[in-house]
């Protein structure tokens, strides 16, 4: 059986354009965050609890290890302001693949694919709304810091460059995290994965410490973590320097030194694990059949 | 907006116009898991536009497969499916527009309200902006939700939460609305309502599609209802004409005397060719039940038959079987002389083949 030749049926004039379906799927989740105030303080009070807890119990001590790995002059605020907001991007993007479970549990999931709605304008609805969360979250945590007397060297325009690689760290986490919500169907599972995850790749990186000074086996690890990247690309911007020391980077000057690969890191990471998420959200939405 | 409606015992020539243009036309269809579970096989139907057309079975039958195929939510594994004259798997966008869909579990987003869940459905299915107010207002007046439009969908009973998800599927005013169980675990009072509900929405020209264990339901509310074991069609009609066709009718008589009595009465009816070689006759304490296709006319000649043998007759009754019976008779596998073609085809004006 095919449509050819079938006769003209009912139709509809849908109004909806591309950006309208973004734009209702954003409304959707942006509301769905701001009825979730508890999530929102915890995510953001971690990142807090953590920039606190670090600055106070390693401060002095941290101050002298970045000393000795070249970073003179640099007060331990501004370096560990970098693992913060990598800390939240990481937890935040956890909790939209927790979305998801809750979706594909509660039979949203089913309701939104059955709908006129393009697959694509929604999952970039939902992720649209989850990175504008998460730039409200990485301003609070730097206004935080500058009350504390740290600096940007790169100024304003280095805050939004650092909210926009926030951006991009956070987009294969995320990723990640939907790929694992549609495997699992399972928000405990999904848990687990994350906390698993979190701490060991921000310890194995250069999140609080420069990588020179991370004993060797570590420096292997830290060089193949994607946080390292991050981190050193907001850390860069904070510091208006070079800072990467896993890649010898010298042909764009300055903090493009350690920009340019970081970022190229990042977004590779971002095609590769958000392909492997849209493939498996498709087949969530219906080709699981032989 | 009025649509043209399918009558309820619409004549065969009135039928075969429906069919020309079929709210749904599948053909063939067949889905086998990635698991190599098959869950549907050889699923050919038609539902003319207008119809309330209900698809039974018991839990695992394959009904929602089905659906969900019908739906555009899976794609099968051999077979096609025209849904509104759009192929299902060609022009899914196409189907979906014109199609409502209510899961078998309550699909709505707890952490919005009531108001806003109808609001995304409206914008999801681009309901014009200018309408979209009116709109909203009339959907959660018609759920009986207009009390406690503004708080979240979380806080609802079942029934309510039931309620909110049926008219999210409406939003569009969908010319084919397909509800997947939607009453299971409603008290009977909130089904009802429901059941008005789908009434009116049937009445206005909405073809329905109800998949439901429900018999009482599907009595209630289809025009035509087909029976689904084991993922294939093993009987379709209207509800009347499977009640007729499963054991026809089933007369009772009482009779004074207990037992005993009742044994001697029942050889009667057992004599010759009084109800024919496939009625079945029993006796149950001092009554004597015949199950019969035409028991109700040979009936008189028997209570005749008794009053000269000098049996008295304390009351008796005719009764028509319940979907149950037709349900009871697929289970068995007692499926002769339901309305499915050879090939496994159902729609209207089918007839013949059985298997």
């Amino acid at each position: 059986m095919s449509s050819a030749g079938v006769d003209a049926g009912p139709s509809r004039s849908v109004e909806n354009s591309l950006v309208g379906d973004i734009w209702v799927n954003f409304k959707r989740w942006a509301r769905k965050a701001i009825r979730n105030p508890t999530v929102v303080f915890l995510e953001l009070f971690m990142a807090v609890f953590s920039l606190l807890m670090f600055t106070a119990v390693f401060g002095d001590v941290g101050t002298l290890a970045i000393e000795r790995a070249g970073f003179e002059g640099v007060g331990y605020l501004p370096f560990v302001l970098p693992a913060a907001v990598v800390q939240v991007s990481m937890s935040s993007s956890l909790s939209s693949g927790l979305g998801l479970v809750e979706d594909l549990q509660t039979g949203m999931f089913e309701k939104v694919t059955v709908s006129p709605m393009r697959w694509t304008a929604v999952l970039a609805g939902k992720a649209a709304a989850e990175l504008f969360r998460l730039v409200c979250y990485v301003f609070v945590i730097f206004g935080l810091g500058l009350a504390m007397g740290a600096t940007v060297e790169t100024g304003l325009v280095g805050l939004f460059g650092i909210a926009l690689v926030c951006v991009l760290f956070a987009l294969w986490y995320m990723a990640l995290s939907n790929a694992v919500a549609v495997v699992t169907r399972d928000e405990e599972t999904l848990d687990a994965v994350g906390n698993l995850l979190l701490f060991p790749l921000l310890f194995l990186s250069s999140a609080f410490l420069p990588v020179s000074s991370l004993p060797e086996a570590v420096q292997v690890v830290a060089m193949v973590n994607p946080v390292t990247y991050g981190v050193d690309a907001i850390r860069a911007l904070v510091l208006g320097r070079d800072v990467l020391t896993v890649v010898e980077v010298t042909a764009f000057g300055g903090v493009s030194d350690t920009l340019v690969p970081a970022l190229a890191v990042l977004c590779a990471l971002d095609v590769v694990f958000g392909a492997v998420s849209v493939w498996l959200m498709g087949r969530a939405t219906g080709s699981e059949v032989m | 907006m009025a649509k043209p409606k399918q009558q309820r015992g619409a004549s065969e020539p009135d039928r075969a116009v429906a069919a020309s243009t079929a709210a749904i036309r599948a053909d063939g269809l067949r889905v086998t898991y990635a698991d190599g579970t098959t869950a549907v096989q050889n699923v050919t139907l038609t539902v003319p536009r207008g119809e309330f057309f209900g698809f039974l079975g018991p839990n695992g039958a394959g009904k929602t497969t089905a659906v969900k195929v019908l739906a555009t939510l899976l794609e099968p594994t051999e077979g096609g499916v025209i849904v509104n004259s759009h192929d299902a798997t060609a022009a899914q966008t196409a189907v979906r527009e014109t199609i409502g869909y209510m899961a078998q579990d309550v699909s709505v987003d707890e952490e919005l309200t009531a108001r806003e869940n109808v609001a995304f459905a409206c914008e999801a299915y681009g309901v014009p902006r200018g309408r979209r107010a009116e709109r909203i207002e009339e959907l959660l007046d018609l759920a009986d939700l207009g009390d406690v439009a503004d708080t979240p969908a979380g806080r609802f009973s079942g029934g309510m939460k039931k309620r909110l998800d049926a008219v999210t599927a409406l939003v569009h005013d969908p010319d084919l609305v397909f509800l997947d169980e939607p009453t299971t675990g409603m008290d009977p009072k909130a089904r009802n309502r429901l059941w008005d509900h789908f009434r009116r929405l049937n009445e206005a020209g909405t073809t329905i599609f109800l998949t439901t264990q429900y018999l009482e339901e599907a009595d209630a509310l289809c025009d035509r209802v087909a029976v689904l074991r084991d993922g294939r069609i093993a009987a379709t009609g209207s509800p009347a004409e499977l009640k007729r066709r499963v054991g026809g009718q089933i007369l009772e008589v009482d009779v004074d005397g207990g037992r005993e009595t009742a044994e001697t009465a029942a050889d009667l009816a057992r004599e010759g060719t009084r109800f024919g070689p496939d009625a079945t006759i029993e006796t149950v304490d001092d009554t004597v039940r015949v199950t019969t296709t035409d028991a109700a006319e040979r009936g008189t000649d028997y209570l005749l038959a008794l009053h000269e043998a000098g049996i008295a007759v304390t009351g008796f009754d005719v009764d028509e079987p319940t979907l149950d019976d037709v349900f009871l008779a697929i289970a068995d596998g007692r499926t002769d002389g339901f309305d499915v073609g050879d090939d496994g085809e159902t729609g209207p004006g089918t007839s013949g083949g059985t298997r």
